[in-house]
């Protein structure tokens, strides 16, 4: 946001802002915002289930009455009752606790080891990775051009040739599961696709004057890529990072169902869903229905949101 | 001929007349020592039952089992009992060890061990006739036995019997006579015949692939053999032994096995919907099978308990479990009915951190200890880790009840100070470090007797270096010697008196915890008759009959 202000106030300056809009300050932006986001229905529905899954992530300890660990083994595998309202799983733990504190570890805490834990979720952590690393790649690949763009962009071809799912394995059957390797494997596999975006974008904006200014102006090309190419790039970066998010998830979530996820007994949805499956033919659905509907519902959350965002903010230009 | 018998065998008689020795103890003792089954029986007064009355049975007819049908070369390279039993119906073990851990005569007609046990002759039965023809002899034994101990094959059948055999103590007298001379005294030379690798090769057209040259003497035929997809086999219609309609065995026609894949789902839903008979258990970890069908109407279930137990095992080479205190302190963290009920939905019976399961002939039976976390606390405080301490256990993803005990173990291990670290990894990954990791949870198969599984896991070499097997390099010096002693002593009741020293020692000082006992199931539609669950789940299809 800081960047997109000075890089508008020198453009100004300069008076060579002609392309560019001028975007609004403070509350009228966000009002904008709100009123494109608002008058996409699509958007306004994925908005509700992130932001229902963004709060029980938050709230987690204050809305479950039962630590995600805690084995009652006197009653595993129960469906619904008014102790466990969504029942309980193989080892007796509520499946409702783990759910909610799942969805910490998908997006708002990351665990690096036992005791060690940063804010940002792990799935938010893997597309931040990708971004970083996509965007990097993409804008030099963009911008120089030559042979740094083709070595650049057939060894990412060579990396998207291979199928996602099993790169992922690949990669995390090498490093051990841990949260710290989901991130890996997700800033791996999502590179590609970012570093394609960007390199697009930025091969329309370097034809630009306020670039040639800046050129002209002698910057260097660090400033360049990421003061003055960046930001004017954000829009379809923005929603592509959204829809990359539901992808991580999804990933976090295979991951898990496999195996690969996080070690148990974290309350990692995949292998919630991979345990639960187990006790579905014992006539005990619950225990995976509930993850895989809470791994849906994100995702799809983000997807709506994204292209609702999308779709609207396409009509207003 | 008249053969002698063993001079054990009357001291074992007047053991059990004595009431020191179960009936079943004696028939065990009575038959590794050379009697057949049926004297055995007859001495402890009773008849053997036969399996099926001759006017039920119907002959003809097929079954499908779903089975992973791997790629075969040489039987004694398994390593795995699905393809076993695949082909344990078209070759033979020399000895046959049934649901009830009693040996007898397969292939062999008798042994004989003499009285200090380190001299076997081997009778080899005249008249059987290999399924191209070939006449079975000594000849075809004494090339089995060779094939074993070749390093170059790589049989697991070496580790069982390098300790007490070479190829050179291997002598012929005569074509249907074969004399071991032991290195030392064994006493279960005639299970370690049956153990699943054992089967018996012709000698004149093996040549390293069984599928090539599928010659056995058993009851059926190799038809087809396509490795991931299916194993067919034919009815052999010369089989020696008779069924109770005094008709040659097998009853089957055809039987087929099936590779469904690693999945239970798939082959439980064929079960279902009657597209397959059978499923093949014997590699199959976990009781989600049972779980799905035992309710259902068209499946009938044979349950066994068995020696298979889980091993939460402790380097005794490496910190923290090098000091006896923080092991002990481990094994108080153990809830083992929780552990039961929920790891193994119950199914089983509850461990005593020994070695040697209560279905073992050598059990002497010992307490159980109680989950105490605060004993355990101060433990580990007394060993110098007052704050608890961090570890990993190693478990392979694969046998979920081994996850299940290891998400047990660490909430309960929580209170004492153990901060377990849940390490997973797939099951083939856990095998090839299974000896190096300072803890972890391994699986151990079901032997018959106490001293086997003791001798494999829990001794060291000539030169004091753990055996290959022994996982958690604990080495006793005097748990050593007794075992050495018990594995000389046939007298039931002293063999006992030396388990319950074992035990004790095992219990009080020893590297492994063990919570608890498995029982496994065979399962199967109810139009499958004559089935005996085996512990190992070791299939005898020629007794199989398909009713309807």
């Amino acid at each position: 946001m800081d960047n997109t202000k000075s890089t508008s106030k020198k453009n100004q300056n300069s008076n060579l802002d002609q392309n560019i809009d001028v975007p609004k300050k403070g509350k009228g932006r966000f009002r904008d915002t709100l009123k494109i986001l608002f008058s996409s229905k699509a958007a306004t529905i994925g908005l509700i289930l992130v932001l229902f899954w963004v709060f029980v992530a938050l709230l987690a300890p204050y809305i479950t009455s039962y630590s995600p660990m805690e084995q009652d083994w006197k009653a595993p595998n129960k469906g619904p009752s008014i102790a466990h309202p969504l029942g309980t799983d193989e080892l007796g733990r509520d499946i409702w606790s783990r759910l909610a504190y799942g969805a910490r570890i998908v997006l708002i805490v990351m665990p690096i080891s036992e005791k060690l834990w940063i804010p940002g979720g792990t799935a938010i952590w893997g597309v931040i990775a990708a971004l970083f690393c996509g965007a990097s790649l993409g804008l030099i690949s963009g911008y120089k051009g030559g042979w740094a763009d083709e070595i650049i962009m057939r060894l990412l071809d060579a990396m998207m040739s291979i199928p996602v799912i099993l790169l992922y394995l690949i990669i995390v059957a090498a490093l051990g599961a841990s949260a710290v390797n989901v991130v890996i494997a997700i800033a791996i596999v999502g590179t590609p696709g970012v570093a394609r975006l960007v390199r697009s974008l930025t091969l329309d904006i370097r034809t630009r004057d306020y670039v040639r200014a800046a050129e002209t102006r002698g910057e260097t090309l660090l400033y360049i890529l990421f003061m003055e190419i960046l930001p004017n790039a954000k829009g379809p970066i923005i929603i592509d990072a959204m829809l990359r998010v539901g992808y991580a998830i999804f990933a976090m979530g295979t991951l898990g169902f496999l195996g690969l996820g996080m070690p148990p007994p974290s309350p990692d949805w995949g292998s919630m869903v991979a345990k639960g499956r187990e006790f579905i033919l014992i006539g005990n659905p619950w225990a995976s229905l509930w993850p895989s509907l809470a791994i849906a519902s994100l995702v799809v959350g983000l997807n709506l949101l994204a292209d609702g965002l999308r779709e609207e903010s396409m009509r207003y230009q | 001929m008249t053969l002698k018998i063993h001079p054990a065998v009357n001291d074992l008689k007047s053991d059990y007349d004595k009431g020191k020795m179960s009936r079943r103890e004696f028939i065990r003792f009575a038959t590794l020592l050379g009697l057949s089954a049926t004297a055995a029986g007859q001495m402890a007064g009773f008849a053997f039952p036969t399996t099926a009355s001759a006017g039920a049975i119907k002959r003809g007819g097929k079954i499908r089992i779903a089975a992973p049908v791997h790629k075969v070369t040489h039987p004694a390279q398994f390593s795995w009992i699905c393809p076993s039993n695949q082909l344990r119906q078209v070759a033979e073990y020399m000895s046959y060890t049934d649901e009830n851990n009693i040996t007898h005569p397969y292939l062999l007609e008798s042994w004989q061990p003499s009285a200090d046990l380190k001299t076997w002759t081997l009778n080899v039965r005249k008249g059987i006739k290999f399924n191209n023809g070939d006449d079975f002899t000594a000849d075809d034994v004494i090339f089995t036995f060779k094939q074993w101990l070749d390093k170059n094959v790589g049989s697991s059948m070496l580790g069982m019997l390098e300790g007490y055999l070479d190829a050179n103590g291997i002598e012929k007298v005569s074509d249907s006579k074969v004399v071991l001379h032991l290195k030392t005294a064994e006493i279960g030379v005639p299970e370690h015949l049956f153990h699943y690798p054992a089967l018996v090769l012709n000698h004149k057209t093996f040549e390293g692939d069984f599928i090539k040259a599928p010659h056995g003497t058993g009851p059926y035929l190799l038809k087809e053999f396509v490795e991931g997809e299916r194993c067919v086999l034919v009815r052999r219609n010369d089989y020696r032994i008779k069924g109770a309609d005094g008709k040659s065995l097998p009853y089957l026609d055809t039987v087929e096995f099936v590779d469904m894949g690693t999945e239970t789902a798939p082959m439980i839903a064929a079960m279902q919907s009657g597209e397959i008979d059978m499923i093949d258990q014997g590699d199959m970890s976990g009781p989600e099978v049972y779980q799905a069908l035992k309710g259902n109407p068209k499946v009938q279930i044979y349950p066994v308990a068995t020696n298979q137990t889980r091993v939460l095992r402790m380097r005794a080479d490496m910190k923290p479990w090098s000091d006896n205190r923080v092991r002990q302190a481990l094994k108080l963290c153990q809830n083992r009915e929780k552990i039961l009920a929920l790891a193994y939905f119950g199914e089983g019976m509850i461990g005593q951190d020994v070695h040697v399961s209560p279905k073992h002939p050598e059990y002497c039976p010992i307490e159980t200890p109680k989950y105490d976390p605060e004993k355990a606390k101060k433990l580990l405080a007394e060993a110098g880790y007052p704050n608890g301490v961090d570890v990993n256990v190693a478990v392979g993803s694969g046998w979920k009840e081994i996850v299940r005990y290891a998400e047990i173990l660490k909430e309960d291990a929580l209170p004492a100070g153990f901060r377990i670290n849940i390490q997973t990894m797939p099951n083939s990954q856990y095998w090839e470090k299974w000896t190096e990791v300072d803890l972890g949870i391994t699986t151990w198969a079901h032997r018959p007797l106490g001293t086997m599984v003791l001798n494999l896991g829990y001794t060291s070499d000539s030169k004091g270096a753990p055996a290959p097997w022994n996982e958690s390099k604990w080495v006793d010096k005097e748990f050593s010697e007794l075992i050495t002693k018990a594995n000389g002593t046939l007298d039931v009741e002293e063999r006992r008196k030396i388990f319950c020293q074992l035990e004790k020692i095992q219990q009080e000082r020893g590297s492994a915890a063990i919570a608890f006992w498995i029982n496994v199931w065979t399962i199967a539609s109810k139009r499958v008759q004559g089935i005996v669950s085996h512990p190992s789940l070791y299939l005898k299809l020629e007794d199989f009959w398909v009713n309807a």
